[in-house]
């Protein structure tokens, strides 16, 4: 059968148990025991290429940029686990039948399990390690789905949550690792990577990978300090247990450890990290394990310390070691599945499993008796049983390892463990099943049907054969296996079950007859465990995450407490420092241009742009005075271009300034006047350290571009060069305007009228609904003046109405030469009127008002556009410029250019498309008695002034 | 010559005439009646728009001398923001209406900052760079504080503009440096100066502002505070389109920039943007882990994944914009399903953000349980969903570039952050029992949910293409 198929198997298989629970439950297990069954025979069926030696591929590209290929095969290592995941599986389907009761959803349960089985076969036959590391997260994720399949159970939810914690985790890290391996390695294949062990433990890469990938196994496989997560999760039903937790999903870590082994054993970081890891987690595992009254705890502990166990030996390195994990893997998988399997049967049947509560079960369930006590002296090491054959493997090996210099640590540790693993096993048999039949069991227990006691006795069955007859049942396999683990050919001594007494035989009998010691003295030694200070993993687990939560906390209060100015303190810091790193890791070099002179008077208008900065901070909270700063600073900058020769850019500045200062004003009108201190002194201080440093920084770096010279001649000399010639103006700002740019110009005021029309729009449909109510209710916080339209504004702006006008006509017509042109004629003229309205008032400047602005916006733009097709006629594209010269009699030479035709278009869709908007937006503020009906509200003349006043 | 240049940026024409007819439409009639109605169309202009992107593109075609680029680079993009955008809209109009927030401008703007994003993805000159950008912000400002009558939504609004005003001078500062020093704003001109002689103090100081301002645009640590604050305090429907499309657009153009532009000193920026990723990526993870709003939590969520996008960008190489586009796709649609979920939620009709209100959700709604399941495993990077490919192609991206520090750095920042998608998880199926969350049954929802939950599961076959998309889009990129 194709390696692909069985791979597939368990993952198509998985539709039909949760289909054929509608036709019965015996219908839904057998369907599963199938698919189980057909892919353990597909798997069967490759043994004689196994046992030759041979590896089956099957190979598929699926994201090959990435590396990542569907390839399989199966050698020795494959072959072994995936009979035991599949063998393993079958005999817990059978089970899992009987235990479910009736109300459990079985359907579920057996797709999950299939899901799970598919995962862990895919884990086991990859070629490719990003593959493995996929199937490895789907473990995770179906084992998360069959834990939770217990869902009433509060325990399972704790235990859950942590087990997926902890592995997912750790998978997460393995992806890390497997990246960096794969790189290390130059390939993601399984079987190139296996041949590249000098090129991987060169690389530098070597030492991270192997702790990101070591963090994966030891997560997965319950090692020491993730072993806790493993009991905690023991209280998913005990098909779940027996087969997740004993069997399969925590030997994964194991195989990936195995499966690598050629590759990353050998050095002292694996031995020292892998060998001492699993010592620890031996001995602790052990000592925990004699001190847990729940059966499936203990047996948690017990398969914790024998992960332990065989880490230990993979972390050893040597041939012998190899073949003594191997043998274990397969004797621990037999024991312990079988061990899980009769406490389960216990918990069904007494209906606790709490050992306190048990003891005279022999009489009541012989049966699973005697399977017990087999599998737990197996569990033990007690010959002829297999658990001792390997245990001895391991003690023999232990006894030969030096740690550090030290010759004897290793082998009294494996000894300590070997007792303490000794002395759980007799109580699991002493205290369930030994000792005086009691009558207060929850539930009166007998044996249960063979449906529940088949598989496990399956199981002793094989303990049994194994201890007795190791070298024809399991030599070979074992050789193979262990040759595929260790990629060569090894030299192995053959199974058996007498060696003589040597020293692992001593270290045996003391860790047995210590076993006994310690079962004897086991209730004063339980008294004194229960009364010590002991940490527990749990707690630990559960502080280490408040403490994260805590420290989250932190970092989002201290970092967001929603205060802008924090925001804008670190934006302001942190683009301060980006700018010290560019400053110091680029070169600056030197100054190609001299300082200007400073000049007295400049300076002085400097001083003032300064002050009035600093006002405007200073002042802030009093926001017409702030506004009013503002337009000083705004008059600075004008004169300050009108310095450096740029008089065109400060007429600009001028009008564009003004406008926008109404506009300001007009917003204002809106707002409170004045805004309250909210910040502290302190605060206050960091904030003008910061800006004070972020200024200093820019002028620095302002002074440094401004010392030296462009990379390239600007832009400015090719206008320079080309105003007059192209355009015929000497103005270069107003030829570029309607000229050289003129496109964009034209494409300017037809937006510019756009918006001002939407502002009118929006204006219009805001006022018809309730706003306008609560416009016309708002109350000003600061008193109004008392003439809202003072006598000298009035007499003053009337007069200058003309002469703005006038000076408007003036800008335009200089303005292909000189400073000046349409746009900024428009600004003046629309000055000049907003100038009325804000005098003499809003209904008697519209009173006066005959053009409509939206016709002014219309004609300016259609202005503009006639221009520019005029050029049509000239056979020349749209808006090419033409000029030439007239003479009228009397004047001067008098220049004609269409650039002007198109200027005015420009100046009337300036005018319009401002005073339309300013309008729109005044008519917010315009209420109907507040209106006086004479031009002046204050008049001495008459005798009753009114208006303007609402106090 | 104009014809030809008009031609190509026809896309963006069309939408733009589209959103100014409608919006002048709907301001004359002035009624909220028509914006149901309006979404709907909008997206499927979208959508049309996309696909006429999509089938019909092929090569690069610079446009008015180069300002405006139309190659496979910008297609990938535009195709993206334009189907999450329209996907975003269609799942908010139910919501909005239902909770009187539907305005005609929601659409319209959505628009208009999807034609901003365009021209950010396509630009090839530091103006265009600024107008689409700009474009969009502004756009973006306006839709945060959709919410008027809500302080939350507003001071969001307003944060995000004062910051974003911030960011957008910074910006244009090292924009007017680049030009001042390179002599030219068009990225073609830029990347010859620099290659000609050794990148001046000023350019560099140019990149380093640019790259600022540019960070707070895709939200990478330190320019990110205004992310949670926005993402809680907007409509659950603006949340949705923040996490979508403008991170696509921001990364592309960033992309863009530092390789069209700085291509030839990748030494320079690799450092910067390397730091940006790792402490985007730890912030994000260890901030989100306190949170109990969702919202907030998909916040500090959307900084991690912009930090694992800018690694790949942090790479330096073809195959690192690969990952990063790769990333950026698979990220959206993710998005997409999450937010469509959280859209969902609610309580007696008013909408919930609070994680514990999932409590036990599995029992009640087992189908939309699993399916938010598989996003949370996809966006926690867990194997064998389509979350997993993403980080895995910016993984490989970085260690490719030899930049191992980094990668090992993003390992450990998604084990934190897998924590609470997967305490999300958790809540849903093993929660304690409390008031139960009810999830409406909008169609159009739920179809969103299934739909990117499935793209997650069955994406990774062949990731439907988007990988051979990419790839080509980050060959023209770099050539």
């Amino acid at each position: 059968m194709s390696l692909f198929l069985i791979a597939a198997l368990p993952f198509l298989g998985a539709v039909f148990p949760a289909l054929l629970i509608r036709a019965g439950r015996n219908a839904c297990s057998s369907a599963a025991g199938a698919v189980t069954l057909l892919a353990l025979v597909g798997v069967l069926l490759h043994a004689p290429e196994v046992f030759r030696g041979e590896t089956v591929t099957a190979r598929a590209p699926w994201l090959p940029q990435l590396g990542m290929n569907a390839n399989f095969f199966m050698d020795g290592l494959g072959f072994f686990f995936a009979t035991m995941i599949l063998g393993i599986g079958l005999l817990i389907i059978i089970y899992a039948r009987h235990y479910l009761s009736r109300e459990d959803p079985m359907g579920n349960f057996y797709t999950y399990l299939l899901l799970f089985q598919g995962a862990m076969v895919g884990i086991v036959l990859s070629d490719n390690i990003l593959l493995l590391v996929v199937f490895w997260e789907l473990t995770s994720l179906s084992s998360f789905l069959l834990i939770g399949y217990w869902r009433h159970l509060p325990a399972g939810r704790q235990g859950a949550r942590m087990a997926l914690a902890v592995t997912g985790g750790g998978g997460l890290a393995l992806i890390g690792g497997m990246l960096l391996l794969g790189h290390a390695a130059g390939s993601y294949d399984l079987t190139t990577i296996l041949e590249r062990k000098d090129q991987i433990q060169a690389s530098p890469l070597y030492v991270p990978a192997l702790i990101l990938i070591l963090l994966g196994c030891f997560t997965k496989s319950a090692q020491f300090p993730f072993h806790f997560w493993l009991p905690h999760a023991m209280a998913a039903p005990t098909p779940v247990s027996a087969y997740l937790h004993s069997a399969t999903m925590v030997k994964a870590g194991l195989f990936l450890m195995a499966r690598l082994w050629p590759v990353l054993s050998g050095t002292d970081i694996w031995f020292y990290i892998v060998a001492s890891i699993g010592m620890i987690t031996m001995v602790l595992g052990a000592v925990i394990a004699l001190f847990k009254d729940d059966l499936k705890a203990l047996l948690a502990f017990s398969t914790v310390s024998h992960l332990g166990l065989i880490t230990l030996l993979l972390g050893l390195g040597t041939e012998e070691a190899a073949m003594a994990a191997v043998f274990h893997i397969m004797n621990h998988a037999t024991f312990k599945a079988a061990l899980f399997m009769t406490a389960g049967i216990v918990d069904h049947e007494a209906h606790t499993r709490d050992i306190k509560r048990l003891g005279g079960l022999r009489v009541l369930m012989p049966v699973t008796f005697v399977l017990a006590t087999v599998a737990s002296l197996s569990m033990a090491g007690i010959p002829p049983l297999n658990g001792f054959l390997s245990k001895e493997l391991m003690l023999d090996a232990a006894a030969h390892t030096i740690w550090n210099g030290s010759e004897w640590l290793f082998p009294v540790l494996a000894t300590v463990g070997a007792l303490f693993s000794a002395a759980y096993s007799f109580r699991y048999v002493v205290h369930t099943f030994l000792g005086p039949v009691r009558d207060d069991y929850p539930h009166k227990p007998h044996d249960p049907g063979i449906g529940m006691w088949l598989s496990p006795a399956i199981l002793v069955l094989l303990v049994v054969a194994i201890g007795l007859f190791p070298e024809a049942l399991a030599g070979e396999i074992v050789r193979t296996v262990t040759d595929a683990v260790i990629g060569g050919h090894g030299h192995y001594h053959e199974l058996k079950i007498w060696h003589g007494v040597n020293t692992a035989l001593i270290m045996s009998g003391i860790a047995t007859v210590g076993g006994l010691i310690l079962l004897a003295l086991h209730r004063p030694l339980d008294v004194a465990w229960l009364a010590a200070p002991r940490p527990e993993a749990k707690v630990i687990f559960d502080a280490c995450i408040g403490a994260l939560i805590r420290a989250a906390r932190a970092v989002t209060d201290t970092l967001h407490d929603g205060a802008l100015s924090r925001y804008a303190a670190i934006f302001t810091l942190f683009t301060v420092g980006l700018g010290v790193y560019a400053f110091s890791t680029g070169e600056i070099g030197e100054a190609t241009r001299p300082m200007n002179r400073i000049e007295v008077l400049p300076l002085i208008v400097w001083f003032c742009l300064i002050g009035a900065t600093a006002c405007v901070v200073a002042f802030h909270r009093y926001r017409v005075i702030a506004l009013v700063i503002m337009a000083i600073i705004g008059l600075v900058v004008t004169l300050g271009f009108n310095y450096f020769s740029a008089p065109d850019l400060a007429l600009t500045q001028l009008s564009v300034e003004v406008v926008t200062i109404i506009l300001l004003l007009l917003a204002l009108n809106f707002m409170p006047k004045r805004t309250p201190i909210e910040s502290s002194p302190g605060r206050r201080l960091r904030d003008a350290v910061l800006s004070i440093g972020a200024g200093v920084g820019v002028g620095l770096l302002l002074y440094a571009i401004l010392t030296r010279d462009f990379a390239f001649p600007s832009i400015s000399e090719y206008h320079l060069a080309n105003s007059y010639k192209g355009g015929g103006g000497h103005n270069v700002v107003n030829v570029i305007l309607v000229d050289f740019r003129g496109f964009d110009t034209f494409g300017e005021i037809i937006v510019l009228g756009i918006a001002a029309v939407v502002i009118f729009a929006l204006t219009e449909a805001i006022l018809r609904t309730s706003v306008r109510a609560k416009l016309l209710n708002r109350k000003p916080d600061w008193p109004v003046a008392g003439d809202s339209h003072p006598l000298m504004m009035v007499v003053v702006t009337r007069l200058m109405m003309p002469v703005a006008l006038m000076v408007a006509a003036y800008i335009f017509f200089r303005g292909h030469n000189e400073p000046g042109g349409g746009f900024i004629a428009g600004l003046i003229a629309a000055i000049a009127i907003v100038m009325q309205y804000m005098a003499s008032g809003f209904s008697w400047a519209a009173a006066r008002q005959h053009f409509p602005y939206h016709g002014i916006i219309g004609s300016g733009v259609l202005v503009a556009a006639v221009t520019g097709m005029g050029a049509w006629l000239n056979d020349k594209p749209f808006l090419t410029s033409d000029y030439g010269y007239i003479h009228i009699p009397g004047l001067e030479k008098f220049e004609w250019a269409t650039a002007a035709l198109f200027d005015v278009g420009v100046f009337l869709a300036v005018v319009g498309a401002v005073l339309l908007a300013l309008e729109s937006l005044s008519r917010y503020a315009w209420r109907p008695n507040t209106d006086s009906p004479y031009p002046m509200d204050i008049n001495p003349a008459r005798d009753d002034p009114r208006g303007g006043r609402e106090d | 010559m104009i014809q030809s240049d008009l031609n190509i940026i026809m896309p963006e024409i069309v939408l733009a005439v589209f959103a100014m007819l409608a919006l002048i439409g709907a301001v004359y009639s002035s009624k909220d009646k028509l914006a149901p109605g309006l979404v709907w169309v909008t997206a499927l202009v979208m959508t049309a728009v996309a696909a006429w992107i999509g089938m019909n593109g092929e090569g690069s075609h610079p446009a008015f001398n180069g300002m405006f680029i139309d190659d496979a680079f910008s297609r990938f993009a535009k195709v993206t923001i334009l189907l999450s955008a329209a996907a975003v809209l269609v799942m908010s109009q139910e919501y909005m209406q239902r909770r009187g927030l539907l305005r005609f401008e929601y659409p319209l703007l959505v628009v208009l900052a999807c034609i901003g994003m365009m021209v950010m993805v396509s630009a090839g000159d530091l103006m265009s760079l600024y107008m689409g950008l700009e474009l969009q912000s502004l756009s973006l400002y306006v839709v945060a504080s959709l919410r008027r009558d809500s302080v939350k939504s507003t001071e969001a609004g307003l944060k995000y503009f004062v910051l974003g005003a911030l960011s957008s001078g910074l910006l244009l500062y090292g924009a007017s440096l680049t030009y001042g020093y390179s002599g030219t704003t068009l990225f073609s001109g830029i990347i010859q100066t620099a290659t000609e002689g050794s990148v001046s103090l000023g350019m560099l100081f140019g990149l380093i502002f640019l790259i600022s301002g540019l960070a707070f645009k895709v939200s990478a640590v330190p320019f990110h505070m205004w992310t949670p604050d926005v993402y809680e305090g907007s409509p659950t429907p603006v949340t949705a389109f923040f996490a979508t499309a403008p991170k696509m657009a921001a990364m592309g153009l960033f992309a863009r920039l530092l390789f069209d532009a700085f291509g030839a000193d990748v030494a320079d920026w690799s450092q910067v943007i390397a730091l940006l990723a790792v402490a985007s990526m730890f912030l994000g993870a260890v901030a989100a882990i306190g949170q109990r709003d969702i919202k907030r939590l998909m916040a500090y969520s959307s900084i991690t994944h912009m930090g694992f996008a800018l690694m790949g960008l942090a790479a330096g190489t073809e195959f690192g914009v690969q990952a990063m586009l790769v990333y950026l796709a698979i990220y959206v649609t993710m998005n997409v399903g999450t937010f469509a979920f959280i859209l969902s939620m609610e309580r007696d009709g008013a909408p919930v953000t609070d994680i514990n209100a999932l409590n036990l959700y599995a029992r009640k709604e087992p189908a939309r349980a699993l399916a938010v399941l598989v996003l949370m495993f996809s966006l926690a990077g867990v194997p064998p969903m389509l979350g997993f490919f993403a980080k895995f192609y910016v993984l490989n991206a970085a260690v490719s570039a030899g930049l191992t520090w980094l990668a090992v750095l993003g390992v450990i920042a998604s084990v934190i952050s897998a924590f609470y998608y997967l305490r999300i998880v958790y809540y849903m199926y093993f929660g304690e029992e409390g008031s139960e969350l009810q999830t409406n049954a909008s169609p159009v929802l739920w179809v969103m949910l299934m739909a990117s939950a499935a793209v997650m599961l069955f994406g990774v076959i062949n990731m439907f293409g988007v990988e051979g998309a990419a790839a080509s889009a980050a060959a023209t990129l770099l050539h």
